[in-house]
């Protein structure tokens, strides 16, 4: 059961975190001012993390400035101002990934000036980056307790079960006979440990996470528990005890 | 002439090379005899059946049982010798979280007799050890007596060839160990099976001709009647 929530909580993470980042990568944009007029290559051909150009027209910045100009006098200006690009990147990068888009972009001479937004892009990688640290932490606690359970579990199937099957060896029964018993009782609790784990996510994902007033939850709501995961966790459980009642029965020697 | 079920030739068994339990033995069992084996405690009695039913390989020498050669025996071949073998313990062995009937057909089970045969060579068994009405009961609701005897009965579940008993009747009541002594002896005689017991002492009233060996605190074999 621990193993299986940590490897419920690992999914559901990663699947969160995929989509939180994938949001933060598609609300950043930075700002570039050039000179002369700059396609999506000539900025590719600086730096490869550009995915996305697209050209901010003179007039609306002109009318964002409102600024009251005779039309002539306006043109004028616009023809002046220079040329200002919105640039998306491929991935959510680190702050000195981002530095390093920025001095690649500088070294071009069209590139007068390049705003990254700093500070609030620093701030929320700094966050997206604790928040994911401590849920690794906090997943590789569940896998180390984990692990000891299912050492712990085995030393119990080993008190339980080895008398048994010395006595059945004894009797000549082939190892798949003397394991038998065992492996039905823990194929049974896998799939118990499974319905139980995707229960537990199926219960939050639709009776808390949805009753919430927390954005950030509402809106990964439909992350926290796919019906896929409920296979996933079936493989990943039997697996486990298939390994584990392997162990437990290949220890078994027969009393001399 | 009767076909040989155990043959040993200059057998020695020991459990490290520094320290021989049995020690040169040679001697045949013939099917349908039955054979006590006798011996002060520590003179290698239990190690002798230990080696008979494939739990210790001889040291040196050889020892053949069923026809097959125990010094070199692989693991499948061991299984399925012991399948048609029949062992009773001095502390029974009997699985206590499993009921009286389905320890004594373990033998069919693994054999994977149908559950109907399972069901009612159980029955016949517990009837011929005085049991009949235990079948739902656990191991560890039974007194010592009534467990060896659901041991016997595991035993002979099969119709073995070949019995072999440590110490079956060591701490028992004078009931079940007449019972037990009944069981072999019609086994030996009605089915020609083969029965090998060690123990501390023959049985005083014991009713089919036998054999016996015995040890001496050295591990040396000779037969002795």
């Amino acid at each position: 059961m621990a193993i299986l929530l940590g490897l419920e909580f690992f999914i559901v993470f990663d699947r969160t975190t995929e989509s939180f980042e994938k949001s933060l990568k598609n609300g950043y944009t930075m700002m570039v001012v050039a000179k002369n007029e700059m396609s999506i290559d000539d900025f590719r051909s600086w730096d490869k993390h550009v995915l996305k150009v697209e050209e901010i027209k003179k007039s609306k910045i002109l009318n964002s400035v409102n600024i009251d100009l005779e039309k002539d006098k306006g043109e004028n200006l616009e023809h002046s101002l220079p040329n200002f690009y919105s640039i998306k990147l491929n991935k959510y990068l680190s702050i000195s990934e981002l530095a390093e888009v920025k001095s690649n972009l500088k070294k071009s001479e069209d590139i007068t000036r390049i705003e990254t937004f700093n500070s609030v892009y620093q701030s929320q990688y700094e966050l997206f980056s604790f928040i994911k640290f401590s849920f690794n932490t906090f997943i590789v606690f569940m896998t180390i307790i984990g692990f000891f359970l299912i050492l712990k579990q085995m030393e119990v199937w080993n008190f339980l079960h080895a008398q048994r099957m010395k006595v059945m060896e004894i009797f000549g029964a082939s190892l798949f006979l003397r394991s038998k018993v065992l492996i039905n009782l823990s194929v049974v609790d896998a799939i118990l440990s499974a319905i139980i784990t995707s229960g537990v996510f199926f219960v939050i994902q639709n009776m808390w996470i949805r009753d919430t007033h927390m954005s950030i939850l509402k809106e990964n709501v439909e992350s926290v528990f796919y019906l896929s995961d409920f296979f996933i966790l079936l493989f990943a459980s039997i697996s486990i005890v298939l390994v584990a009642v392997f162990l437990v029965v290949i220890n078994v020697k027969e009393e001399e | 002439m009767s076909e040989n079920v155990i043959t040993a030739k200059n057998l020695t068994l020991a459990y490290d090379s520094t320290e021989k339990i049995i020690n040169n033995a040679t001697f045949e069992i013939k099917k349908g005899d039955f054979v006590f084996i006798t011996g002060p405690s520590g003179s290698g009695k239990s190690t002798l059946l230990k080696a008979f039913y494939g739990n210790l390989k001889p040291q040196d020498g050889q020892l053949n049982i069923g026809g097959l050669d125990m010094t070199n025996i692989i693991k499948h071949k061991l299984q399925e010798l012991r399948t048609h073998l029949g062992i009773v313990f001095q502390d029974y062995k009997l699985i206590n979280e499993w009921t009286v009937e389905k320890n004594v057909v373990l033998p069919l089970w693994i054999a994977g007799y149908s559950a109907e045969v399972q069901s009612s060579q159980a029955k016949r068994l517990l009837h011929h050890v005085k049991l009949t009405g235990k079948e739902e009961k656990y191991p560890l609701e039974l007194s010592g007596g009534e467990q060896q005897r659901v041991g016997v009965a595991r035993a002979m579940a099969k119709n073995p060839f070949l019995i072999l008993a440590d110490e079956p009747t060591g701490n028992l009541d004078e009931y079940s160990s007449n019972v037990i002594w009944d069981l072999m002896e019609n086994a030996c005689q009605q089915l020609d099976t083969t029965i090998v017991v060690v123990t501390h002492r023959i049985p005083m009233m014991f009713n089919i001709p036998y054999r016996h060996f015995s040890i001496d605190a050295g591990g040396n074999i000779r037969e002795v009647h």
